[in-house]
């Protein structure tokens, strides 16, 4: 359950099937994932039982078959009413009646620091002139483990799609997502779910196991995750894909573990995971076999070993400590490191920690970016930006600011169909992304959602084009903190850079720029070995 | 029986090595003590370490039978799926963690978190074993002959948990339950099959207090 209270439910009574003919219809009640209708089984009649679980994702609205619903933003109860909004009071309400907390999908709502306050600077006389994306190339491929693996992956477009898992998602959508990265030739992820047998070859573009009819060109890569779970993984499972990415965290909850409720390990998630069905899949907040870097690199070399030193090692942070959880993952020998913020989705997370906890992407990329310059891996060691990216304007911006490729998880899902309802963790998603009943499931077409997802990735790749060239670029890799400001104090006081108009750094960065946090493991004696190992991963 | 020195070599060479020469015969590894890892990944045939080791030894273990004639490092068997592990001193941190399915016999004593997250492996621990073993075990058996420290079998989900010895405090979401005929005769295969002198009528049984405890 989700509780917003932003929202005013209006049903028109003349259009309403129901209150027409009571009985005949309750498709609001059907599919609305937070009970704000009810149907009164006596006398068929529907009611609007709790407007305050509204989350506003009108999936209500589009599914009416007479077009009676209405959902509209009631912002101005939530600025008159705050603290003590509605979302507030109902909270406290459901906590008492049920001596539970409360649990959400999708991610954080609401306003957090974000790339919309940044701008792109584009280039006039001054600087190189700008390019011509109608009739001029631009460089978008980025390569992983270039140096360190015998089959680095070249992704032909700077994104990825994030961990997601079979489990968190349905089977369709996972199939989806394969399907997307092979029509891209970037990469999917198996999440910590398992291996859906699918995604080895949809990914790769072929339309079955045998791999003798590739259907969708260029044929992209299958991350492999490595992660506290342990979900489904074996030695073949290790070696199915292109890369193994170790999961240390996540941005919609950093600090705890996966979290799949028994509803929705259904038979197929139970045989895919190798656990019990209707249990509990939750994953350790940590390693239990690591208790130090030390081991962490022991851990990279067995995989490395295990993978015939084939594939690249991925990292992927939660947003925590950046600076020193780079560090620690540049020295645990990562050949790509995914650092999600704090809008970074979920399948299923305690609300408090997916709404409070986290620092935003944008304060993440610069520590991070720093940190890999200070090791001198910085374009070398890959760094993939998640969390809360939309759109190629937000990419671009993560580009500029240093990362060498971004992923979409929230916007891959958008792009399939959801319409934002917080309630991934139900089991009911009207449009099958992340639901496992076959109904639900028989709505999401795999080929046609990975046409979407493609497409969506298409056109973000030639607004990202757009941007680059319009700032005098030919390269992505060429992207720097020069072509973008900051628009309002708090971004540049958060990200450091320059302020539009003052064209300067605020003058609280200018000692730091260029020189590790007090906290990082290159500070105070230099690269001491132990210092890093108390920055980062012991537990 | 092939031997190998791994006296100065590192972990690609050595499994390397191991990999190559596994066929009908066991392949015998000496000097092995500072190799994380070693042994990882085999599908199939035995080797024999004859000394102590690091730690990951048998990672991801998937069909090998793994003997060692002294101690072991940190999570000895780790994320296993088939295979036979034996050792005849004692386990580290972490014995046996996230496996999915074969055999773990340490006949010394074994660290904390012992059997954590099993998924269906049988681990026997001959001597004790240290604090929160058998935490979160989803299924699969946890035998320990000596006793157990803290929050023994904490959070038990499913699974079977036997221990002839004493703990200091059993964990969340446990209950002992009665021995019955199964158990003895499953225990009697056990210790028949690993040369193990016990009676199981001396065991008791720990099982699951609840299938879901977190969310109801």
């Amino acid at each position: 359950m989700s509780v917003i209270g932003a929202f005013c439910v209006s049903v028109n009574r003349e259009a309403c099937i129901n209150a027409r003919m009571p009985g005949k219809c309750a498709t609001c009640a059907e599919v609305c994932p937070h009970g704000v209708y009810s149907l009164n089984p006596v006398t068929g009649e529907m009611h609007i039982q709790n407007y305050n679980a509204c989350v506003g994702c009108r999936i209500c609205a589009e599914f009416c078959p007479s077009n009676a619903i209405r959902i509209n933003p009631a912002e101005p109860e939530y600025i008159s009413r705050y603290p003590w909004t509605l979302a507030a009071v109902e909270e406290i309400h459901y906590k008492a009646q049920s001596g539970e907390y409360l649990l959400r999908g999708f991610g954080t709502h609401g306003q957090t620091p974000n790339f919309d306050m940044i701008t792109v600077v584009p280039s006039q006389i001054a600087s190189d002139a700008p390019l011509d994306k109608y009739r001029e190339e631009c460089e978008m491929q980025v390569v992983i483990g270039q140096d360190t693996c015998e089959k680095p992956i070249i992704l032909k477009l700077p994104f990825v799609w994030p961990a997601m898992s079979f489990g968190a998602l349905s089977k369709e959508a996972k199939m989806a997502l394969a399907i997307g990265a092979a029509m891209t030739g970037t990469a999917a992820n198996t999440g910590e779910g398992g291996l859906l047998p699918e995604e080895t070859w949809l990914s790769r573009g072929y339309t079955d196991g045998t791999f003798r009819h590739k259907e969708w060109e260029p044929g992209g890569y299958l991350v492999i995750q490595w992660s506290t779970g342990r979900w489904g993984v074996s030695a073949d499972y290790v070696n199915s894909g292109d890369a193994v990415e170790v999961k240390v965290g996540q941005g919609a909850k950093p600090g705890m573990g996966g979290h799949l409720l028994g509803s929705k390990v259904t038979e197929d998630v139970a045989r895919v995971r190798g656990i019990p069905v209707g249990s509990d899949a939750l994953s350790p907040c940590r390693y239990y076999d690591v208790q130090s870097l030390e081991d962490m690199k022991h851990m990279v070399a067995f995989l490395r070993d295990v993978t015939n030193y084939q594939y690249p090692i991925f990292f992927k942070l939660g947003p925590s400590r950046p600076y020193a959880d780079v560090a620690a993952c540049i020295e645990a020998g990562a050949d790509a490191i995914s650092i999600d913020g704090l809008v970074g989705g979920t399948g299923c997370s305690p609300d408090l920690v997916t709404q409070g906890v986290g620092i935003p992407t944008i304060a993440c990329l610069p520590p991070a970016v720093q940190a890999l310059k200070d090791y001198g891996v910085h374009r070398k060691v890959k760094l993939i930006a998640l969390g809360g990216i939309r759109n190629g304007l937000d990419a671009y911006k993560a580009l500029a600011m240093g990362a060498d490729a971004v992923g979409f998880g929230s916007a891959a899902e958008v792009a399939l169909g959801c319409r934002v309802c917080y309630a991934c963790h139900k089991g009911n998603c009207p449009y099958g992304i992340t639901s496992h009943k076959p109904e639900l499931r028989a709505r999401l077409d795999p080929v046609e959602g990975g046409e979407r997802l493609a497409n969506f990735l298409n056109a973000t790749a030639e607004e990202i084009k757009i941007l680059t060239m319009l700032s005098g670029h030919r390269r992505i890799a060429d992207l720097t903190t020069e072509d973008l400001r900051a628009m309002d104090m708090n971004t540049a006081a958060l990200t450091g850079l320059k302020l539009a108009g003052f064209e300067r750094p605020l003058p609280m960065w200018e000692p730091y720029l260029g020189k590790p946090p007090e906290s990082s493991p290159l500070s105070g004696n230099g690269k001491n070995l132990k210092d890093r190992e108390k920055a980062g991963l012991s537990s | 029986m092939n031997s190998i020195d791994a006296k100065n070599k590192d972990l690609q060479a050595i499994n390397r090595q191991i990999r190559d020469n596994l066929n009908d015969h066991p392949v015998k590894v000496v000097n092995a003590d500072h190799l994380h890892g070693l042994a990882a990944a085999i599908k199939h045939g035995e080797v024999i370490i004859d000394s102590n080791t690091g730690d990951y030894l048998g990672v991801l273990n998937d069909g090998a039978t793994i003997k060692v004639s002294k101690n072991v490092g940190n999570y000895l068997g780790d994320n296993m799926t088939t295979g036979t592990i034996l050792v005849e001193g004692n386990g580290g941190f972490g014995v046996a963690q996230y496996c999915y399915g074969g055999t773990v016999v340490v006949l010394g004593n074994a660290g904390d978190f012992t059997a954590t997250m099993n998924k269906g492996a049988v681990i026997i621990i001959a001597g004790d074993v240290g604090d929160e073993a058998g935490t979160y075990m989803l299924d699969g058996d946890l035998i320990v002959l000596g006793n157990a420290g803290k929050n023994f079998a904490n959070y038990l989900i499913r699974g079977d948990v036997y221990i002839r010895g004493e703990w200091e405090n059993l964990g969340h979401n446990t209950r002992i339950v009665e021995m019955d005929n199964r158990d003895i005769e499953k225990l009697n295969s056990y210790f028949d099959t690993y040369g193990i002198e016990a009676d199981p009528q001396k065991f008791k049984k720990i099982v699951a207090a609840s299938k879901k405890p977190f969310y109801k």
